[in-house]
């Protein structure tokens, strides 16, 4: 669903990491994991040809590249700072993560050489690459790995999602093991996210001794931070002593905030930056064809390894009236979606009937309504029998496309009978209401995730709160068999019977109703064709990485032509 | 005029404090605790227990506002809660954006609607002023959100002449920055022009009708030189008023093309300061424009006094 002017936090949600943040850890296949390593420094020889974002020819040293982007972030420290698109871009330049996942959804070493789980999986071993260093010189050990990790469980943000993990130790200066409350096969897939990206300790201590000062980056990252003027620009040079030798080609990169997508489009044509990112469905359309000659254009209609984002309407089961399963069949009953996908999905729309897309192996037939609006009227009829009219706010953020989309609803559960009001509010401040379940129904884009137990935290009964108090569960749904197969897809090593866990979750929110799903949200990225491999990321044991994380590149080897 | 303008310094110092007050019991009017106000519910207690005593949020109300103030002349303004800016640092980085938008435009302004409104007054309702009214009519009509995008598109994109978006300090490449800034300014110098045409050339009409016109007409003097010597002057009471109100209302007004042109301006850092609830930032540049405001419209009855001696005596 094509959206002009999503501001930072939406797509973070997709991601998995929340302003009241959780990261689940687990996901992907354990049989691919057990034992895992990698070949230290390797850079590899990317592979040439004529596909948008793939080098050809010899990569080219110098240079610098300005990226324009959606919107701006609140800080780098992964235990305290919300992390969207954005903030994983920005992430990418100056960080590097523990684990990274290839290009066959398998999850790889990047800053660990290996992670080795226990024949019961509850716990995890990992040994770090020697000879990394922070950009301030000091080592990458298991010392500042653990402190890591200690300031992300103590953090409101990602503590929750770290309850699994009961104990962090560090038997020697490269070793790291973690041990979990349970078994979980899927462990290491957290570490591909925020709670993943390692910071120097001079930065938790920094942050640590000044609440209230946000501290400057520390990482390993190939590009050293340099400087960050809000709202403005992110730059970072070119680091000299990246452990990844041969990286990066680039001397300098560059972010810079453009909310406006028509504006940021035009930065590109006019060549104030270099390459775009978007999330809004007719990008797509107006860099294909002749409108994107000279252009590279990637983005998610395909490729996408696990969960794509999704676009939503989700509904609080906590309070009146959505707190009535009746209301929530007549809302999906009474949304039009082919019309909505029409109208905004730039002509990408596919059907969806829940989390998974019909080429997902966790797809089936969740037997989730269509629309029908004489049904949605005989279930209005019927609660305002005993209730009155149905009364709801349908919020979404200040965007103008969703102003429409959230008017367009409006009509169409007014025609049924419900009475509507609609509210728009700052992304900052949704997700803040989300978080403690000041909502009655609005708009979302969420549960992108390489591994469906990386939304474990979203559906979770344990992660329920009190409307008032902080829940990862937004829509507080509460379903005792949504949380038990979340839990066999995460402990069972057998693929048939995980497809089933994750099939019973589906058909379990069809039946719920938390969510009223619309559209895959896609993301693209355009860039001029001097950009060479961005899409084309190789990881340090010399296999292809995941190239276009639901919005994210990685600009390591990125070089200009 | 010394006892003139020091009534209006006078009044000048005792609105800035009405407006400082008013600033800082913005925090205060908001419903809950300060602190949880400025940090979000969420925070952690040991930030809020920070906050608390660097802003003295546990303090009487006039202690409160003595901190505040003093911390102010010292150049402190608190810091976004958000990404930890200083709030000193946004307006310094915020403030020249702005002031170059207003200077380029209001120049542009002015370099238009004064000669146009000359040239038109001194044959009314005739084809030029018609056309002349007509087309700042267009200008009022087209806001600055219409115009540019259609700027972009076609000098931008279309053309190429400048870029789309951008910034270059002024100190970094004064020809870059001057590149970047044309189109920005452009798109809020319409609706400037037709005011001050209006404005100008409806005073001048009058003017032009006056007796010592007619006297200096009779005495022989070229038209040209009766407008610029004896009618341009007393006319731009008018336009020196418009142009304070139009001039205060630029001062972080301009959030529309800042947004659309990717400028980190006041405007801009204001409003999405008050969507994202970071209310230190809102406090701190509401101040400062507000300030701003009541020195320009000081120096605007200055140049009153210039152009009008008659006005001190009033």
């Amino acid at each position: 669903m094509p959206s002009g002017n999503e501001i930072s936090r939406r797509s973070f949600l997709s991601r998995s990491a929340v302003a009241g943040g959780a990261v689940a850890l687990g996901a992907g296949a354990p049989s691919l994991l057990a034992g895992c390593s990698s070949n230290s420094g390797s850079t590899g020889s990317p592979p040439t040809g004529s596909k948008p974002g793939v080098g050809t020819g010899t990569p080219k040293r110098g240079g610098s590249l300005t990226v324009g982007t959606l919107a701006e972030i609140d800080g780098f420290l992964p235990a305290t700072n919300h992390w969207d698109t954005n903030g994983y871009l920005y992430a990418n330049a100056v960080y590097d993560p523990l684990m990274a996942v290839a290009t066959d959804g398998t999850i790889k070493p990047y800053l660990a050489q290996s992670m080795t789980g226990n024949s019961t999986f509850d716990t995890w071993t990992m040994t770090l690459r020697p000879g990394i260093k922070f950009h301030d010189g000091s080592d990458l050990t298991s010392a500042v790995v653990k402190a890591n990790f200690t300031a992300l469980q103590a953090s409101l943000l990602t503590g929750v999602a770290l309850k699994q993990v009961a104990s962090v130790t560090t038997p020697d200066d490269m070793t790291v093991v973690y041990t979990l409350t349970g078994p979980n096969p899927t462990f290491p897939s957290g570490l591909t996210t925020q709670v993943g990206y390692m910071v120097a300790e001079a930065m938790l201590q920094a942050a640590a001794a000044h609440p209230s000062t946000a501290p400057k980056p520390i990482g390993t990252g190939p590009f050293v931070y340099s400087q960050w003027q809000p709202n403005d620009h992110f730059t970072a040079t070119r680091n000299p002593s990246y452990w990844r030798s041969g990286f990066p080609y680039l001397d300098q990169i560059t972010f810079k905030p453009i909310p406006d997508t028509v504006q940021r489009e035009a930065s590109l044509r006019t060549g104030v930056v270099d390459m775009i990112q978007s999330t809004d469905a007719n990008t797509i359309n107006r860099f294909s064809g002749s409108g994107g000659s000279g252009y590279q254009l990637v983005d998610t209609r395909t490729g996408v390894i696990g969960q794509p984002t999704m676009a939503f309407l989700m509904l609080n089961t906590a309070v009146t009236p959505t707190n009535d399963l009746r209301v929530r069949q007549a809302l999906a009953k009474g949304l039009d979606v082919a019309t909505i996908q029409r109208l905004f999905g730039g002509g990408f729309a596919k059907p969806i009937n829940g989390l998974f897309l019909p080429d997902s192996p966790y797809y089936s037939n969740t037997g989730y309504p269509t629309f029908d609006p004489a049904g949605a009227k005989a279930l209005v009829n019927e609660y305002k029998a005993q209730h009155g009219t149905p009364s709801l706010q349908l919020t979404t953020i200040t965007d103008p496309l969703l102003g429409k989309l959230i008017q367009i609803v409006q009509q169409m559960w007014n025609q049924v009978g419900f009475n509507i009001t609609i509210q728009q509010v700052q992304q900052a401040n949704i997700i803040s209401d989300f978080v403690v379940g000041n909502f009655q129904a609005a708009t979302i884009y969420q549960f992108g995730a390489v591994n469906p137990d990386l939304n474990y935290v979203w559906f979770s009964t344990t992660t329920i709160s009190p409307v008032g108090q902080i829940g990862l569960n937004f829509p507080r749904n509460s379903d005792p068999q949504i949380e038990t197969a979340m839990l066999t897809g995460r402990h069972t090593t057998d693929t048939a019977t995980r497809v089933t866990a994750y099939q019973t979750v589906n058909e379990r929110l069809a039946q719920d109703l938390p969510y009223l799903w619309i559209d895959q949200y896609l993301f693209s990225e355009v860039a001029q064709d001097r950009v060479q491999n961005f899409n084309n990321p190789i990881l340090p044991d010399g296999s292809p990485q995941y190239p276009y994380n639901e919005g994210i590149f990685v600009p390591t080897q990125i070089w200009l032509t | 005029m010394g006892k003139y303008l020091l009534r209006r310094f006078i009044q000048l110092v005792v609105v800035s404090f009405i407006i400082s007050v008013l600033a800082f019991l913005l925090i205060h009017l908001l419903p809950g605790d300060p602190s949880t106000v400025i940090l979000g519910a969420n925070d952690t207690a040991q930030n809020k227990a920070i906050l608390l005593h660097q802003l003295g949020l546990n303090k009487p109300l006039w202690q409160q506002y003595t901190t505040w103030i003093t911390a102010i002349f010292h150049g402190d303004l608190g810091q976004s809660y958000l990404n930890h800016q200083s709030v000193t640092h946004i307006l310094a980085t915020g403030a020249p954006i702005d002031i170059e938008l207003i200077i380029i435009s209001q120049i542009i302004a002015f370099s238009v609607a004064i000669p146009m409104a000359l040239i038109t007054s001194r044959r009314p309702n005739r084809p030029v002023d018609n056309m002349a009214t007509t087309g700042t009519f267009g200008m009022l009509a087209l806001p600055p959100f219409v115009i540019a995008p259609i700027m972009v598109a076609i000098f931008a994109v279309g053309l190429g002449w400048f870029p789309a978006t951008g910034y270059v300090p002024f100190t970094q490449d004064p020809a870059a920055n001057l590149h970047n800034m044309i189109l920005p300014s452009l798109a809020i110098t319409a609706g400037s022009i037709a005011v001050y045409y209006r404005l100008l050339r409806s005073d001048l009409i009058s003017t032009l009708q006056e007796d010592f016109i007619t006297m200096a007409r009779s005495k022989g003097l070229s038209s040209r030189y009766i407008m610029w010597r004896h009618a341009f002057r007393p006319s731009t009471f008018s336009l020196l008023a418009g142009a304070g109100v139009n001039i205060g209302a630029l001062i972080a007004g301009t959030f529309v093309v800042e947004y659309l042109f990717a400028l980190n301006g006041l405007g801009y850092t204001l409003v999405q300061a008050v969507y994202q609830r970071d209310y230190l930032v809102v406090q701190g540049i509401a101040l400062v424009v507000a300030i701003a405001y009541v020195i320009l419209q000081f120096i605007i009855d200055f140049i009153f006094t210039v152009v009008d001696p008659r006005v001190t005596r009033g």
